[in-house]
């Protein structure tokens, strides 16, 4: 038996947050939902896209409509996807009881959060690469596909982002799993609620700032900006604050409580 | 010489309920410390102190020569396995391993070494790519054992180690945790209810009940310490025993039974409290007084379960 650790402290060979996401990304994909999860999301937008399809054939879709919404679903799913990842990430672990193990390790518990949204985040990339080649196949000839990738890309990374950030932050603080996946869920209903107001609420000055300060409904909104009207990057960009704003500063409010992560349950046999 | 382990006043309370009283303690380097307690005792909560996973809500500590202030660095020379350990599902054993072994700092190879060496070590060698969902629960723990050794640790920390393993399992764990001290030189607290074992095991022995230290000293010190009745037997003449009852049957600190089937014999129980050996020496002076010739005299010697029922009991 041999002693294998240098016990000064220095950094690791690999960073903690690396090897953190390393792991996290091979649980995801190799041993666990990951696939099955974007499986299911290619049959869905399979579905829409031939439903899109189906109503541009009738007319009642514009093509660059049919992009857009089909860029939407890829964005709102993505979301959501990365939504639950977070919300998993720590209190799934604390409900699993292998949580203690990972925190009596010397692995910052920054790396820690910062490892599990890296394999939160990628579900979102999945879920882009998924919906690539149909936006491809929907906008084909009109010329609105490399515009409507590019812009899907940046908008929805922001969101995942933002995302990821708030799933994990509940998921740090919330006692269990089940309510941290719930806070997440009414979460993003809020968000993509200010979508159902009527056309006429959302063309007045507070339907417009509610639009504007919700990050998710400013992001689609200068996606349909960008693909439907067809103005250009700067011209709207103002719709992109709440996004970036979002994307910063919840990721940011994550990292802040990581370092009170705990297991939450006072017992003492 | 540092402590491997020493706390001042340490406490933590929740709420209104104080879980931990003010725990002084100094636990020596290569010491294998037997952690006793019943349920709620304060056991699981005093090893997550001084393990940093929980806040002390008084007092101080140093594991390893350092204080709690450094609580990275503390992490980086403990091995614990904690209480109802959970393991991922979808790792394989070394998987499980190498992961833990890399954020201990080692790289990517290193990690892969440790992880095979301490699962033949711990006689998971054959079952190191099965997955953890595959392992029995004795499986489990010694894998629990072997993710606490990853790191090569100078201190110890093994809490219920044998909880929900059969005869074999217990075995099988018990020879580990000795090995662990006699071939790393590593200190031990073994927090656990198999008092028999901590006797075979342990250097020394802690009892806490109701988060307060009810006794601390070597198994041996500890058992005659404790205000728990001891027994004798002695051996007369099968035609004197009469005699011999009554000559000790003056005092209120002896309880004399016959043994069945021994004409020959009487079994002393000297109550609680009383010095055993003192006692003892009093009852054979009086036995000769009274003329009865003592054939054999047999004190037995303070068992641990008898000094942890009455300490905690008492408690």
């Amino acid at each position: 038996m041999t002693a294998a650790v240098d016990h000064t402290p220095g950094r690791p060979a690999t960073p903690a947050w690396l090897v953190v996401a390393e792991q996290e990304l091979r649980d995801l994909w190799l041993a666990g939902r990951g696939l099955s999860l974007t499986l299911a999301f290619s049959v869905l937008l399979s579905v829409t896209t031939y439903l899109v399809a189906t109503n541009r054939g009738l007319n009642f879709l514009e093509q660059r409509e049919a992009v857009n919404l089909t860029l939407q679903i890829a964005v709102a799913v993505g979301a959501l996807l990365v939504l639950l990842g977070g919300g998993d990430a720590i209190s799934g672990e604390r409900e699993r009881g292998t949580l203690e193990t990972i925190l009596l390790t010397p692995a910052p518990r920054r790396a820690l959060v910062v490892g599990k949204a890296v394999a939160a985040f990628s579900l979102w990339l999945a879920a882009f690469a998924v919906s690539v080649p149909y936006v491809w196949f929907i906008g084909r000839g009109v010329g609105v596909v490399g515009v409507a990738l590019v812009s899907g890309f940046i908008v929805g990374g922001l969101l995942a982002l933002f995302l990821a950030g708030l799933g994990l932050f509940v998921s740090a603080l919330a006692g269990s799993n089940r309510l941290s996946l719930s806070i997440g869920l009414f979460a993003l209903l809020a968000l993509f609620a200010p979508t159902q107001m009527p056309t006429a609420a959302q063309h007045g000055w507070a339907g417009d700032l509610l639009l504007r300060i919700d990050p998710l409904t400013s992001g689609l909104h200068y996606l349909g900006k960008l693909i439907v009207d067809a103005h250009s990057a700067g011209a709207d960009a103002s719709w992109l604050i709440a996004p970036v704003v979002a994307a910063l500063l919840v990721p940011a409010l994550a990292l802040g409580v990581s370092g009170r992560l705990s297991l939450r349950r006072p017992e003492h046999a | 010489m540092t402590a491997a382990v020493a706390t001042r006043g340490l406490t933590k309370s929740y709420g209104p309920l104080l879980a931990v009283e003010p725990l002084d303690l100094e636990l020596e380097a290569g010491v294998v410390l037997g952690f006793l307690g019943p349920n709620g005792a304060g056991k699981t909560t005093v090893i997550r102190m001084v393990t940093t996973i929980v806040r002390p809500s008084g007092g101080s500590f140093t594991v390893a020569g350092l204080p709690d202030s450094r609580p990275a660095e503390i992490r980086r020379r403990i091995g614990v396995l904690p209480e109802s350990a959970g393991y991922p599902e979808a790792q394989t054993g070394e998987e499980f391993l190498r992961y833990h072994g890399r954020l201990y700092g080692l790289p990517r190879g290193g990690a892969k070494a440790a992880a095979r060496r301490l699962l033949v070590e711990v006689g998971l060698g054959e079952r190191a790519s099965s997955l953890v969902s595959t392992y029995s629960r004795g499986m489990r723990q010694r894998l629990g054992i072997a993710r606490a050794l990853v790191n090569d640790p100078q201190v110890v920390f093994l809490d219920e180690p044998t909880l929900g393993l059969d005869p074999a399992g217990q075995r099988q764990v018990l020879v580990l945790v000795a090995g662990i001290a006699r071939e790393r030189g590593a200190t031990v607290l073994l927090s656990t209810h198999l008092l028999v074992e901590v006797e075979e095991v342990c250097d020394q022995v802690l009892i806490l009940n109701r988060g307060r230290v009810v006794a601390n000293g070597t198994v041996a010190e500890v058992a005659r310490r404790a205000a728990a009745p001891r027994r004798a037997r002695v051996q007369v003449p099968p035609g004197l025993r009469d005699r011999a009852k009554a000559a000790l049957a003056d005092t209120d600190r002896l309880r004399i039974d016959e043994v069945e089937n021994r004409p020959d014999e009487l079994e002393l129980t000297i109550a609680a409290g009383i010095d055993p050996e003192l006692e003892a020496a009093d009852a054979l002076r009086r036995l000769l007084a009274a003329d009865v010739p003592v054939l054999g005299f047999t004190l037995e010697g303070g068992r641990l379960s008898d000094a942890f029922l009455a300490m905690t009991e008492a408690g």
